[in-house]
């Protein structure tokens, strides 16, 4: 183990800095002193993978006198460029928390008592050996937020016969990339740097961060590129905007369709990548004659002109112009009309040619990453489908078999068709719609069992509490998610040494295997596997130790000849989805429910993350809650003129109501959201009592969203939510 | 000598907060500490609105309020233009906070008070304050402003850049570009 004195730009330049392993003398887990011996103290830099929030950036690990002092972006990781969110550098705090969990835990009487892990893998493989005779394997499921050890989770699910492995992508992005997947065969990137017109609706890399995109913007607009923010709320990416355009929410389609209208009747469009490349234009022209700007004016209350200009700057731009392909707003899993919306924003995009072109959208490049078989041979595939119903007709025949409809298990609990469940870096509890039906499904399991660093909503209620290693405490699986315009792995390695009796994840799926009988299947370790899964490309696992990112393969190619589509081409007419009773070119539909526009009381409710928060796991992290309450964050943003007509202050409370939940928090009052909605926070309302600085801050929309399942995709429609604002009559000090 | 200064290009900071946590962690401070703050402004009536932030630290002036009433001398400009705080010599008498017309100072647990250096120990050893290197769109400049061609200076020059409160004659070393 090397400890070197390095700065950052010295390491960059040999990049060969010794990567150590430092353990945590207990006298220097005391901050203060830790603070007063660390003046000039050796420091050790190690790169890593941030674990703050989904998109993983690469980062350079900073140990000073045995305790991680600070995170610096790392320059190679395609994804954050070099730099680190709030999220990111407020996130490594919770190595130190309070509330991280010591040992295994298991429910006794309503409390939790400590255990050792041996007797925790015994109890939970006797009791799932049980209901495995009794109910078969497809009761059993395990739900994460997607990440590398997915590998290891879906391993396991398969050598216990069970197809029930879902991430939360129904309450997050199944919308999108079922609409892109069915349209041109794969969900694509932006080439944001080179475009000279972007246009983004609804979705704020500003505000639910992505560094790589943000910075790319930054960069085409200095090269002059054009930014258009499509947002009913002045979003943080709409304050770098060229033009802010406040759309009425819900109809982003409305405006989409009156786009291509424009483009098709003005011959804006690449008539040859139309030609070559598409097929079913004919339908098209036929269908959107129906949408003219002045339609589309009264419906999503952008005016005709401004859609027109906007279309002819688009298409006087192309093939450099994009509309960004988006992520959870405003079409991810919004909205009933989402997968439309989709589908004709990829439209909107083919017709300006800019299909995997500079400057457009583009196919990133992929790693070929080695299996473990045949060296370690991977169990059969279950012979079920999944009982959720996605990929099945009649049921929910576009949604994503892999994501799966993680929404659902309560239903499917309750029903008694689930019995044991793995909840793994992951919270349903208070990242799912209507939080009182998924603890009654959840409470219904025979068998919960939570991996988890601290005990979360989900973790307060398990049988079973399976602690995990902090992020800087464990290594991971080789991931790929860095990829773009050239493929790059990325290795997230372990720090410091575990503080406590915890283990890292991929450790705890081998451990429980091999209990549970089905250890044949993992007679490996994570540094083996992750040899195995590195070696076609040609990079040794002592690199990617050293460097953290290395990028691998061919550099990226404009153009495409055949995409992964059933004609391969861009399907603009889809003859998949009329063999489904689904619209085969996109037209207008309606939000499932609306706000009663005579009603002064009646919003839509929309939500959105705010830089500093990630999801649920966030709130309790006292350097970044100290933000929220300093700036008042956690207010529900509301139209100023709609607040006066309630008779409301900025900072009053409000109680806020739907037809399934009621809460009150304070209202921001401004001029930057539109009229008929109000926008919560999304990061806030943590009902976990052991989470005590997070605990009853703020409000969460999920205690608002009625349980749904559009038909297509079957995801959670999470802005189809009307609620009642009235002033809060209760006397506060 | 280098002379040190900083450009902040408000017309690009997105309010995200991520130089305040990055300075947090380099400076080691306790949970609530700051030593730099954004001040959020709205302007328009909807749908013609717009909102900026202002990202607020030690301006480093070169006519410090802060130095002027210390009694003590702990608040000293040095020759590199940082302002700094000789916590030995600090009595916490607050006079420095009350003169600040920036708001940017703050008390430590331990009595001493305390605010931005400008990161310059790292500086010194060639690296940048934690604020601008962990900018995602990259609000801020730093560098030698005394050098008339540092890339700074030109661009200061160039976009005509003014200080904060340059009325109070404070002489500011930090630039602010404004929409």
């Amino acid at each position: 183990m090397g400890q070197l004195n390095i700065t950052r730009r010295g390491f960059l330049k040999t990049a060969a800095a010794g990567v150590g392993v430092l353990s945590l003398t207990p006298e220097l887990l005391d901050f203060k002193k830790w603070v007063h011996a660390s003046t000039d103290a050796t420091t050790t830099l190690v790169p890593t993978i941030c674990n703050g929030c989904g998109n993983r950036c690469g980062i350079f690990a900073y140990v000073k006198n045995g305790r991680l002092w600070k995170i610096e972006g790392n320059p190679e990781a395609n994804g954050n460029l070099g730099v680190v969110c709030p999220k990111g550098h407020g996130y490594l705090h919770d190595l130190y928390s309070p509330a991280r969990l010591k040992s295994p835990l298991k429910r006794v009487n309503g409390g939790f008592e400590p255990i050792s892990w041996e007797q925790a893998y015994k109890e939970i493989a006797q009791k799932i050996n049980l209901i495995l005779l009794n109910s078969g394997p497809q009761s059993i499921f395990w739900v994460n937020y997607p990440q590398s050890n997915h590998l290891y989770a879906l391993r396991l699910m398969h050598a216990l016969g069970s197809p029930h492995y879902f991430t939360h992508g129904s309450t997050c992005y199944t919308a999108r990339n079922a609409g892109w997947v069915y349209t041109v065969g794969e969900l694509p990137s932006n080439d944001l740097s080179n475009s000279r017109y972007i246009m983004i609706i609804g979705r704020n890399p500003a505000g639910g961060i992505d560094l790589g995109q943000m910075k790319r913007i930054v960069e085409a607009k200095e090269k002059g590129a054009k930014l258009v923010v499509v947002d009913p709320r002045h979003s943080e990416t709409a304050i770098l905007a060229d033009e802010w355009l406040p759309i009425k929410p819900g109809t982003d389609l409305a405006l989409l369709l009156a786009m291509i209208n424009v483009m098709v009747k003005e011959g804006l469009y690449d008539k040859q990548f139309i030609a070559e490349k598409t097929v079913g234009f004919d339908q098209l022209e036929d269908e959107i004659v129906n949408y003219p700007p002045e339609w589309a004016e009264r419906v999503c209350e952008i005016p005709a002109k401004t859609i027109v200009r906007i279309t002819r700057e688009l298409a006087k731009a192309r093939p450099k112009a994009l509309i960004h392909r988006g992520y959870h707003g405003a079409f991810g899993a919004q909205y009933l009309n989402s997968f439309q919306t989709v589908r004709a924003l990829v439209i909107a995009n083919s017709l300006l040619g800019n299909i995997n072109r500079e400057g457009g959208i583009y196919f990133p490049k992929s790693a070929m990453l080695g299996e473990l078989q045949p060296k370690y041979p991977a169990p059969d595939l279950p012979q079920m489908g999944k009982l959720d119903g996605t990929g099945v007709p009649g049921r929910y025949p576009l949604g994503s078999y892999g994501d799966g409809i993680a929404h659902a298990i309560p239903e499917l609990a309750l029903r008694g068709e689930l019995k044991v469940g793995f909840v793994y870096h992951n919270n349903p509890l208070r990242t799912n719609p209507n939080p009182k039906r998924v603890i009654a499904g959840y409470k219904k399991l025979e068998l919960l069992v939570a991996i988890d660093t601290v005990l979360s909503e989900t973790a307060s209620i398990a049988h079973y509490v399976l602690p995990e290693s902090f992020y800087l405490e464990r290594t991971e699986a080789i991931d790929t998610k860095h990829s773009g315009k050239r493929a790059q792995v990325t290795l997230q390695q372990q720090v410091v040494k575990p503080m406590f009796d915890t283990r890292p994840g991929t450790q705890i799926i081998i451990e429980l295997a091999k209990h549970l009988g089905i250890g044949k299947y993992f007679n490996f370790d994570i540094e083996e596997a992750n040899r195995l899964r590195l070696k076609p490309c040609g990079v040794a696992l002592e690199e990617l130790k050293k460097r953290g990112v290395v990028e691998v393969g061919e550099k990226w190619k404009e153009g495409f000849s055949k995409l992964e589509t059933p004609s391969g081409k861009v399907e603009i007419y889809s003859k998949t989805l009329d063999g489904l009773g689904f619209p085969a070119i996109p037209r207008w539909e309606e939000p499932l429910v609306s706000p009663d526009p005579k009603d002064p009381q009646s919003f839509r409710l929309l939500h959105g993350k705010q830089a500093i928060h990630t999801h649920s796991m966030t709130a309790n992290q006292p350097v970044l809650m100290a933000l929220s309450h300093r700036y008042d964050m956690m207010r529900l943003w509301m139209n100023k003129g709609k607040g006066s007509r309630l008779g409301l202050k900025d900072g009053d409370w409000v109680k806020i109501k739907s037809i399934v939940g009621e809460g009150k928090i304070r209202v921001r009052l401004t001029e930057g959201i539109h009229p008929s909605c109000v926008w919560l926070p999304s990061g806030y309302g943590i009902f976990s009592k052991h989470l005590k600085t997070a605990y009853d801050i703020g409000l969460n929309y999920n205690d608002f969203l009625p349980t749904y399942f559009d038909p297509t995709v079957g995801h959670s429609m999470s802005s189809e939510i009307v609620v009642q604002v009235s002033k809060d009559q209760e006397v506060r000090s | 000598m280098a002379r040190y200064g900083m450009v902040i290009d408000e017309t690009k900071c997105v309010g995200c907060h991520a130089c305040r946590v990055a300075c947090h962690n380099q400076n080691s401070l306790e949970e609530k500490e700051a030593y730099n703050h954004l001040e959020e402004r709205e302007y328009g009536t909807f749908p013609n609105y717009g909102r900026e932030f202002l990202p607020v630290q030690c301006q480093h002036c070169d006519n410090p309020p802060c130095v002027k009433v210390c009694p003590t001398g702990a608040s000293h400009k040095r020759k590199d233009g940082v302002v700094l705080v000789n916590k030995d010599k600090c009595i916490g008498c607050k006079y420095c906070i009350a003169a600040c017309p920036y708001n940017v100072r703050i008390i430590k647990k331990e009595g001493y008070i305390e605010k931005c250096r400008f990161c310059i120990e790292f500086v010194e050893k060639g690296e940048k304050p934690a604020c601008m290197t962990t900018c995602m769109t990259g609000v801020r400049m730093f560098g030698d402003i005394d050098d008339p061609n540092s890339e700074i200076s030109r661009y200061i020059v160039k976009h005509k850049l003014k200080q904060f409160k340059a009325e109070l004659n404070t002489k500011p070393r930090i630039y602010y570009k404004r929409g």
